[in-house]
């Protein structure tokens, strides 16, 4: 890769190969702790709060070749009033889109609080020259994305060049500056909870803002598991470093009760400060629609149809 | 920013009917004491009164020993598949009722229904399951002829685990061929007493078991009665010595499972956020009531700051509350007089200089609780490093090399469990074996299975329960 | 009176020793005469602290190595069989039982050196658990065994009385009144052989007078008594054992596989299954 800049967030290459050798995880116990978690019960109010905030905290996402104008009108419409009868929904953290359609969405957010992001890098697979990648951010940033969600370098990952990783990921951020990097790890490529552990500390120290499960392009999506290894990631590079990373989930996060699962589970183990759209998001398509149908299901007691809320 | 609450999520315990007041099961039938005494039974997380029990008397010991001796004659003339039968619909019948197990044994005894419902219940059925797979097949158990059963076997079973322990106990004894006067624990008699309208409904023949509550005096009239060929024990280690002493000259067969005070050895290579998980699920699991609790904490000294902090933290979010509550962690301890006791040495140890640090959360008014406690800077020598607590209370040691984790592990007169911690094979193996210990978990803690034996070595105590081995504490080498 | 002709002493950590109090006494067989040393509390001390670390070395030699060093045994023993059987007869045995005697202690010798290397697969096993996790019970041989030899004048029962122990690697105190010659006279050959220090004490006098410390001392993990006490001494044996948990096996099976369960701590070490 030859010349690149150490922006000031990123980490040395020596402290993070020594981070990524002391990556050790026990699956079994993995496994048990999380299926643990998975049995707290949370109170009505809190539930209500709780499917409020999972909405303010979803990318509303749409990344088909079958996207167009009219698509992505109708997804920010419903990403900035998710449910128009109803104003105590809040509006969904952002919407996430391909690099040519940002500036459409751009023109649409407005004045909201709708953020527009942008995956890059030639997602979902990401195998194109870096400067292929480069431009391609760039073209987002450009456009107007708030935010960008890359892939990381599975082949170089898998090959065991883990500089490759890291510096392709520091000379995005240096695209990207004070645009948000969200770094996806593709945990269904990565497959082992080490893999997971050592992808999330490379992207983290290479000065990721956010680590992110999958694309959702992939039949294995996010896992409690994978969301619990880049969770304990998160919490050793902010006692390493200071710094508070975001975590986001996608792909196979279907319905209000595993959204909340995940919740309690960020809630017990990295506490109140990251039940917060700025550091978690939960990146969904058929998500929304469930959750809506809770709050409406919480507040009238009835079980309620699809068709009472708009398309996205 | 939401107030994250979770919900009181009550396990209902509509299900249960408890009688204002219980009876011996002797003799196939639920008979009031000779003594005409009772004894209260309460729930530890309310103090209110939930049913008293008998008291038993000699005479309540000679007609239940008496009775097991009559059942012998018609237990030990059947088939040995009709035995197996036998327990394998008891293992069913208490399945079926699980529930009602569950939420019984969480009110009698304070521990979580998390653990009741998903541990305990389940285990004791597996445990019938296993062992009735074995009544038929004894003579391919070992590789030797000599092995008879005792006959009647006396067993005297502590309040940390009420029901399992029953069926540690229960299920080898039968499936061995002997029959059983078994006591519960004075505190916990409620569960035993329900499991006697199991071998009820499964029709068990009278007098193969038979269930006497009572206290002390009535477990020591079971130890000295004359006509007992065996005693099984699991408690304390100061009345298994007892139990040992009154036995001494007498032709009577003994195991004991007694106390612990196992090393949880955690190296620098240990998957560290799993070995705070094996930590935490070590001496926290069932209000540290475990015998085989991981209550000494072994850190390799270049971790120790790192991996104290970890657990603090984790330990925060332990919630101690209401028993039937499902999202409760740590439950009641189990009676006035155990609470006393850990808070005790634990004064004590705040006064030997140790450095005390317990979790904030909230505990209710009546009861009996104890919040998660954790003492670092200890030395070997203070009294929580050494003595059994059997409450929620982890002692931090530190060690340097694996030589010396080893010592410090063995370094004590209990021999009953000890947990490893590393991601290296070869010194997982070498660890394992040089700790004097019954069971040892690697990258593992608190695992329990009926096809597992389970005992200690040293003063833990003799014999195992559980497993091929467990066949033999109720089978006799006859010379 | 007939001349002392023989002198034994006690064989404690690869040596001959006397008793620390000097103490002895003499027993008259039909062609001689023996003094033999009367073991005092200070001489069980010595010897536990002996069998401990002959444990250690013991235990820690490979089962390969155990069952050589038995079969060398067998094959000392059958290399001075007619000076046995002559101890024997001088004991009052016909020849033919003499004979038989150390016949039949060969054969079990040979049988237990070649149990030294198999037990644990008998003993042990793999456990099914129902979680992902392996599972195995082993065993661990006790530690450091009393046993008090039965009061026959015969080899075999003598070697059946440390057989079972030894080949599973405890080491052992053996202790005989009645059979006291022929175990010293037994002890020359474990001198000759190579049993580490340690690993076999033997001794000879009056059980009474070392019952309370054998019973008492903490560092005897069992007492297996071969002789039928009375009840006295059995049960002041047993209460002294409660105090520290010891194990105490009265006239144990000698049965096959049963002969050496009582000499195992079974450990069971659990580990996760997983990537």
């Amino acid at each position: 890769m030859g010349n690149i800049k150490t922006s000031d967030v990123s980490i040395e290459w020596s402290s993070v190969l020594e981070m990524v050798h002391e990556s050790r995880i026990d699956s079994v116990g993995l496994n048990e702790r999380v299926s643990s978690l998975a049995t707290r019960s949370i109170k009505k109010d809190s539930k209500l709060e709780a499917l409020n905030m999972i909405v303010s905290m979803c990318d509303l996402t749409t990344l088909e070749g079958e996207d167009t104008e009219g698509k992505i009108s109708q997804m920010v419409a419903k990403a900035i009033k998710p449910n128009p009868l109803d104003n105590s929904v809040p509006s969904v953290a952002a919407v996430c889109v391909y690099p040519s359609l940002v500036g459409i969405a751009k023109e649409k957010v407005q004045n909201s609080n709708v953020k527009v992001a942008a995956v890059s890098s030639y997602f979902p697979s990401g195998q194109v020259p870096m400067e292929s990648k480069l431009l391609d951010t760039k073209y987002a940033i450009d456009s107007g994305a708030d935010e960008i969600d890359i892939v990381i370098n599975r082949k170089a990952f898998l090959e065991g060049d883990y500089r490759k990783v890291y510096d392709e990921i520091v000379a995005l951020k240096e695209v990207c500056q004070d645009v948000h990097l969200k770094t996806i790890l593709e945990v269904g490529d990565l497959k082992t909870y080490e893999n997971i552990r050592k992808a999330s500390l490379i992207s983290l120290a290479a000065g990721s803002d956010f680590i992110k499960t999958s694309t959702g392009k992939l039949s294995v999506g996010s896992s409690r598991q994978a969301c619990y290894v880049m969770l304990k990631s998160v919490l050793d590079f902010e006692s390493e470093t200071g710094i508070k990373a975001g975590i986001k989930v996608a792909g196979g996060i279907r319905d209000a009760k595993d959204a909340i699962r995940y919740l309690v589970m960020i809630n017990e183990e990295m506490g109140s400060d990251w039940l917060n759209p700025e550091l978690f998001r939960f990146g969904a398509s058929s998500l929304l629609d469930d959750v809506l149908k809770q709050i409406k299901k919480l507040k009238t007691g009835a079980y309620q149809a699809g068709y009472y809320f708009p398309r996205g | 920013m939401i107030d994250w609450q979770y919900s009181e999520s009550i396990e209902s315990s509509d299900i249960l009917s408890i009688k204002k007041k219980y009876s011996n099961y002797i003799g196939g039938k639920f008979v009031e004491p000779k003594s005409k005494k009772y004894i209260n039974s309460i729930s530890p997380s309310t103090e209110e009164v939930l049913s008293k029990v008998p008291l038993s008397n000699k005479q309540d010991i000679n007609s239940a020993v008496n009775s097991a001796r009559e059942g012998l004659e018609v237990w030990s003339k059947l088939t040995p598949n009709q035995r197996s039968r036998y327990l394998f619909k008891i293992a069913r019948l208490i399945q079926e009722r699980s529930r009602e197990f569950a939420v019984l044994e969480s009110l009698d005894g304070g521990k979580p229904i998390r653990e009741s419902r998903d541990f305990d219940l389940p285990q004791v059925a597996a445990n019938f399951f296993y062992f009735a797979g074995w009544a038929d097949k004894l003579d391919l158990s070992w590789a030797t002829k000599s092995l008879k059963p005792y006959g009647v076997v006396g067993q005297i079973i502590p309040w940390n685990f009420p029901l399992l322990m029953l069926a540690w106990k229960i299920a080898p004894a039968l499936a061995t061929g002997n029959t059983v006067v078994l006591k519960p624990a004075e505190t916990t008699p409620l569960t035993a007493l329900l499991f006697a309208e199991i071998c009820e409904q499964a029709g068990l023949p009278s007098g193969v078991v038979n269930i006497v509550t009572g206290d002390g005096s009535t477990g020591s009239l079971i130890v000295n009665h004359k006509d007992i060929n065996k005693i099984a024990f699991t408690g304390s280690t100061q009345v298994g010595k007892l139990i040992q002493k009154s036995l001494a000259g007498r032709d009577v067969g003994l195991t004991l499972e007694l106390g612990g005070k196992a090393a949880n050895i955690v190296y620098e290579d240990a998957a560290i956020d799993q070995a705070v998980e094996g930590v935490v699920n070590g001496i926290f699991f069932n209000q540290g009531h475990v015998c085989c609790a991981g209550s000494r904490l072994l850190l390799q000294e270049s971790i120790h700051d790192q991996f104290v902090k970890k657990l603090e933290k984790r330990m925060q979010s332990l919630r101690v509350g209401n028993p039937l509550d499902k999202n409760t962690d740590i439950g009641a301890i189990n009676s006035k007089e155990q609470l006393d006791k850990i808070t005790s040495l634990v004064n004590e140890g705040v006064e030997d200089g140790g450095e005390l640090f317990q979790t904030q959360c909230e505990l209710p008014g009546n009861g009996f609780w104890f919040r998660p406690t954790l003492f670092t800077n200890v030395q070997p020598s203070y009294s929580i490093a050494r003595e059994e607590i059997f409450g929620p209370v982890l002692t931090t040691l530190t060690f340097r090399t694996p030589e010396e984790a080893v010592e410090i592990a063995n370094n004590t007169e209990y021999g009953l469990s000890a947990g490893v911690w590393t991601e290296k094979g070869s010194k997982i193996l070498w660890t394992a074996d040089r700790l004097e210990a019954g069971v040892v978990w690697a990258n593992t803690f608190n695992k329990f299975d009926p096809s597992s034996p389970f005992g200690g070595y040293k003063e833990s105590g003799f014999g195992r329960e559980g497993g091929r081995h467990g066949l033999l504490s109720y089978l006799k080498a006859s010379s | 009176m007939i001349d002392i002709k023989k002198t034994y002493k006690n064989y404690v950590d690869g040596k001959y020793v006397r008793s620390e109090s000097g103490k002895t006494y003499t027993k008259e067989l039909k062609n001689e005469f023996y003094e033999l040393p009367l073991t005092s509390k200070k001489d069980i001390r010595d010897a536990v602290t002996s069998s401990k670390d002959g444990f250690m070395k013991w235990s820690s030699t490979t089962p390969y190595l155990r069952m050589q060093i038995l079969y060398r045994l067998s094959e000392m023993i059958e290399g001075n069989k007619e000076s046995y059987v002559e101890l024997l007869m001088d004991h009052g045995l016909t020849k033919q039982k003499a004979i038989k005697d150390i016949d039949e202690s060969i054969q079990n010798i040979v049988w237990f050196a070649g149990l030294a290397d198999k037990w644990e697969q008998m003993a042990g096993n793999l456990n099914p658990v129902s979680e992902e996790y392996f599972n195995i019970s082993h065993q661990n041989p006790i530690g450091v065994v009393f046993s008090l030899s039965g009061s026959n004048i015969s080899l075999n029962d003598l070697l059946m009385s440390i057989l079972p122990s030894i080949t599973v690697g405890c080491s052992v105190i053996s202790y005989s009144e009645e059979n006291s010659v022929l175990a010293l006279k037994f002890a020359e050959d474990i001198n000759n052989s190579d049993f580490p220090s340690g690993s076999l004490n033997i001794l000879s006098g009056k059980f009474e007078n070392v019952l309370d410390d054998v019973s008492k001392h903490v560092e005897i993990n069992l007492v297996a008594l071969h002789k039928e006490l009375d009840n006295d001494g059995l049960k002041a044996i047993e209460q002294n054992a409660s105090e520290s948990v010891k194990r105490v096996i009265s006239q144990p099976s000698l049965e096959g596989l049963s002969s050496i369960l009582p000499y195992l701590e079974t450990k069971t070490v659990w580990h996760p299954k997983g990537t």
